[in-house]
């Protein structure tokens, strides 16, 4: 086994301690869960983001798309949880797909506007029509998951739910890192000409990128809404998309454990630092800045310089062939 | 519903004076754009904190870092003190968080845009507190009246200094070397340098004019909506949109982009519907990119292979 | 070259962008398992005809068919799947990935994994892994970087970065390769090289067009040459008869070819 799997193994046993060892606290599970969907949606970010390299910043809409979609499910239409979100995940992938579309022919800075003018136009759909979502006023009494008569309401229970999808959505997305269909969508964030010329069908894989990254975030939002049981269309801002990229920007771009890193860093860190409450928010701006110029391939990137530092030297096979006099070329 | 001409003149004003707001802030992010190739997501935050800065000294009573402060000090006077003060903060904007990264492309400049961006809505929440503040306006009176048409004399002040702003703007960049030089640098910044432009001051020179023209816009805005530090925010995105639907890169587009979503926003929004106002410049915005991306006056550029 | 057949046949093609009219009427035939060169003074139209075989541009008019096929109007990842692979004038590595990457990406078409398998058919798709991963070390061997794998792409020198660019290419298994300017930027010793590499492409079978400057490569190279002047072909044939030829040695500005 892998080194990267059987670290993986390790980080999933010690989250499903989690539950136990913060038993008594509501607030920590809380969080955890918190954290837990968000990387859920910063992983779909790195798919599109990190691995194909369009530029985002629409995630938040995806993610309130699932959060109302499976309220309204569940609240409205008598489904129950194990139907609606599944359902939801297929609705944000599906928007996904209507919004990669469009968007093919955008890059950079267009695309960048024209996610941010849909995450908007979502936001105000969700205030406005009112018969569906109930406005500014929220959506609220979204039920708990239950498996027959038994109903999980503890956070503690929950928390394994959410772990489960956190780990299926690590899983799918490594395997895509580590395969063709990873290596096409980084080709084509590298350099999309050379990509189609080596036979990548840059279309195909932009518009996957873009459902595979509604899919996740939709999966994250319906998980939150079914564990806070009450959502309101001012959690799904421009703001929060933000919040998602310098998720995935400290985590480190095209990392999944990087995704989650930074998810939990910056679920867990406005409430660790609550008490400096002040100085925090200030420190937040200028580590993003101070981030991208001196990290930027974010903490996952430190982590892999780490470990090149301390790993035996690489064998004759990798070394660089920079170092050698080219009259030396065999 | 009826087409009353008053009414419609007066949207028409309010509509070219929001439309003036974007247009400047837009201004300020193609020239930007076309000296460094980044757009700043920090804009809309270069229109708010020198409205919060310039109500420190202008209101009669408004708590900064929690202490009260009482300057009332001459709305000229003020209005100076902003401009010195945010010159200096854009130089410092320049050196931290563009020069660093100018050779990196342009994600990690966004990102670093963003970054500030973040920054300064955390430090005005920290500075000024998070009630939304008025700004006091310049004028006595609410309306003037023109024979039945009510017109707010902030709308005039906003076209009648954007207008002159553009004029401004148009002698500098055709009739004298400074602009010259920033045309030439916006176009290749290699050939520019080799032909003695000091770049890197041309493009701090531009840094700076470009968060003047977004101080500037705050100031005339400010005393319209109360001062929060979300409002760069909404603004700031729409004038993105406005200078894509001129044609990124186009001056004139960027203020015909501008005023084109005032006037559209504002009638939309009276006759439409009020609560999508905001949708509507993005609507406008897909609308654009998908049917003719490089807007209205942009030159399609292919890749070259 | 008698008896080969024709592989690439471009009748006919036209392109122009605004007034400019990078490429007009140009016809130009290229026979299974030969190196052909295509030269001409600069803004010939060397490159845009390139980058229309390789569907990166439209053609305005004209016919390009390969092997049978019209490729015209065919985008450019069909193309490639359809055996015409190519390089570029300024290399266009993926820069941000190692170098053994790089050439993995190169084999897209020939392989098949989705997300789908990915996920589910562990072993198949790992099987596949393999198989792309081993392709692409032969690769980098045939081209000379056997120990550059693991390198960042963009660390490497110049010339050793043309051949990982060459080896990507050869990784999509072409019948055709399309070389734009491989020798620029090279010194001597690695122009060699160059020379030796394009002789091994011929002897596995893959028939080469390649545009290029340097007349020395050209000469020693090429089976046969097509000159082009103001997106036309002026001329084409063996290396002997283009040294010869008034036509091409005017169009050079009166200097004779073989003084390169």
């Amino acid at each position: 086994m892998s080194r990267a799997n059987a670290g993986a193994l390790v980080a999933i046993a010690a989250a499903a301690a989690i539950p136990v060892v913060f038993r008594g606290s509501d607030y920590l599970l809380n969080l955890c869960v918190l954290a837990g969907a968000y990387s859920i949606a910063v992983m779909g970010l790195g798919i599109l983001l990190g691995y194909a390299g369009q530029m985002s910043l629409g995630q938040a809409a995806f993610f309130g798309i699932g959060a109302y979609a499976s309220g309204w499910l569940t609240t409205q239409a008598g489904w129950n949880f194990w139907e609606a979100v599944p359902a939801a995940m297929a609705l944000s992938a599906l928007v996904g797909l209507c919004v990669g579309y469009p968007c093919l022919r955008l890059s950079g800075h267009y695309l960048a506007l024209a996610t941010i003018g849909f995450g908007i136009i979502t936001q105000l759909v969700l205030v406005n029509w009112k018969a569906f979502t109930n406005g500014s006023d929220g959506m609220s009494g979204i039920p708990a998951p239950a498996i027959g008569a038994y109903t999980i309401d503890s956070y503690g229970a929950y928390f394994y739910i959410v772990l489960a999808c956190v780990s299926a959505g690590a899983y799918v997305s490594s395997r895509i890192k580590a395969t063709r269909p990873g290596r096409a969508m980084q080709a084509i964030r590298e350099n999309e000409l050379a990509a189609s010329a080596m036979g990548i069908d840059a279309t195909r894989y932009k518009i996957l990128a873009f459902v595979l990254a509604g899919a996740y975030a939709g999966l994250g939002g319906a998980l939150l809404a079914h564990s806070i049981k009450f959502i309101s269309p001012d959690s799904y801002s421009f703001d929060a998309s933000v919040v998602f990229l310098v998720m995935l920007i400290i985590g480190g771009a095209s990392s999944v454990g990087g995704a989650i890193v930074g998810a939990a860093l910056l679920t867990f860190l406005p409430e660790v630092l609550r008490p400096l409450k002040n100085s925090y928010i200030m420190v937040y701006g200028a580590a993003v800045i101070a981030m991208i110029i001196f990290m930027p391939q974010g903490l996952a990137g430190l982590l892999q310089a780490v470990i090149a530092r301390f790993s035996p030297p690489p064998d004759p096979g990798s070394e660089t062939i920079a170092a050698r006099p080219s009259a030396q070329r065999s | 519903m009826h087409f009353d001409s008053i009414a419609n003149l007066q949207l028409l004003i309010n509509g070219f004076a929001i439309g003036s707001i974007y247009a400047l802030v837009a201004l300020g992010f193609v020239l930007i754009y076309n000296a460094v190739g980044v757009v700043n997501f920090a804009q809309g935050d270069f229109v708010m904190l020198p409205s919060y800065v310039a109500i420190s000294f202008l209101a009669p009573s408004v708590a900064v870092f929690g202490v009260q402060m009482h300057w009332q000090l001459p709305p000229l006077a003020v209005y100076l003190l902003v401009i010195v003060l945010m010159t200096g903060f854009a130089l410092l904007f320049n050196r931290i968080a563009y020069y660093p990264l100018r050779d990196r492309g342009w994600m990690p400049v966004v990102i670093s845009t963003i970054g500030v961006s973040i920054f300064l809505r955390n430090f005005a929440q920290l500075t000024w507190g998070s009630q939304p503040l008025s700004f006091p306006s310049p004028f006595t009176a609410d309306t003037i009246d023109f024979g039945g048409l009510h017109v707010r004399p902030q709308d005039l002040l906003i076209i009648a200094v954007t207008a002159t702003l553009i004029m401004f703007q148009y002698v500098l960049f055709e009739k004298t070397s400074l602009g010259k030089q920033m045309q030439a640098t916006a176009q290749d910044r290699t050939t520019a340098r080799l032909l003695g432009i000091r770049v890197g001051r041309i493009v701090a020179f531009t840094f700076v004019y470009s968060v003047l023209l977004g101080t500037i816009s705050g100031l005339l805005v400010a005393p319209v909506f109360t001062v929060t530090k979300e409002m760069g925010g909404l603004i700031a995105l729409k004038a993105f949109a406005a200078s894509i639907v001129g044609g990124f890169g186009n001056i004139p587009g960027a203020i015909i982009g501008g005023l084109t979503i005032g006037v559209v926003e504002t009638f939309g929004g009276f006759y439409i519907s009020s609560a999508y106002t905001d949708a509507i410049a993005f609507v406008i915005l897909i609308a654009v990119l998908l049917v003719r991306p490089q807007g209205l006056f942009g030159e399609r550029v292919a890749e070259k292979a | 070259m008698s008896g080969a057949p024709v592989l690439l046949d471009v009748r006919g093609l036209v392109k122009s962008f605004g007034g400019v009219h990078a490429v007009s009427d140009l016809a130009l035939s290229v026979c299974a398992g030969e190196i052909h060169a295509l030269i001409g003074p600069n803004g010939s139209g060397k490159t845009t005809t390139l980058n229309v075989i390789s569907g990166i541009y439209r053609a305005d008019a004209g016919s390009i068919r390969f092997d049978g096929r019209e490729l015209c109007g065919m985008p450019p990842h069909a193309i490639a799947a359809a055996g015409v692979a190519r390089t570029f004038q300024n290399i266009r590595l993926f820069a941000g990935l190692s170098v053994r990457e790089n050439v993995m990406i190169g084999r897209h078409p020939r392989t098949s994994a989705n997300v789908v398998t990915a996920v589910f058919s562990g072993r198949a798709t790992a099987r596949e892994e393999r198989e792309t991963r081993e392709r692409a070390e032969e690769l980098l061997a045939f081209v000379g970087l056997p120990r550059a794998a693991g390198a960042p792409a963009r660390s490497l020198p110049y010339g050793d970065q043309r051949r990982v660019e060459i080896a990507r290419a050869l990784a999509t298994e072409p019948r055709l390769l399309l070389l734009d300017e491989p020798a620029a930027g090279m010194n001597p010793a690695e122009t060699d090289d160059l020379i030796g590499l394009v002789g091994r492409i011929r002897e596995r079978g893959i028939t080469l067009l390649l545009i290029e400057h340097d007349m020395n490569v050209v000469m020693t190279v090429s089976d046969r040459i097509t000159v082009l002047n103001f997106g036309t072909q002026i001329a084409a044939g063996a290396p002997s008869e283009i040294a010869r030829d008034r036509e091409v040695i005017a169009a050079y500005l009166g200097g004779s070819i073989d003084a390169a």
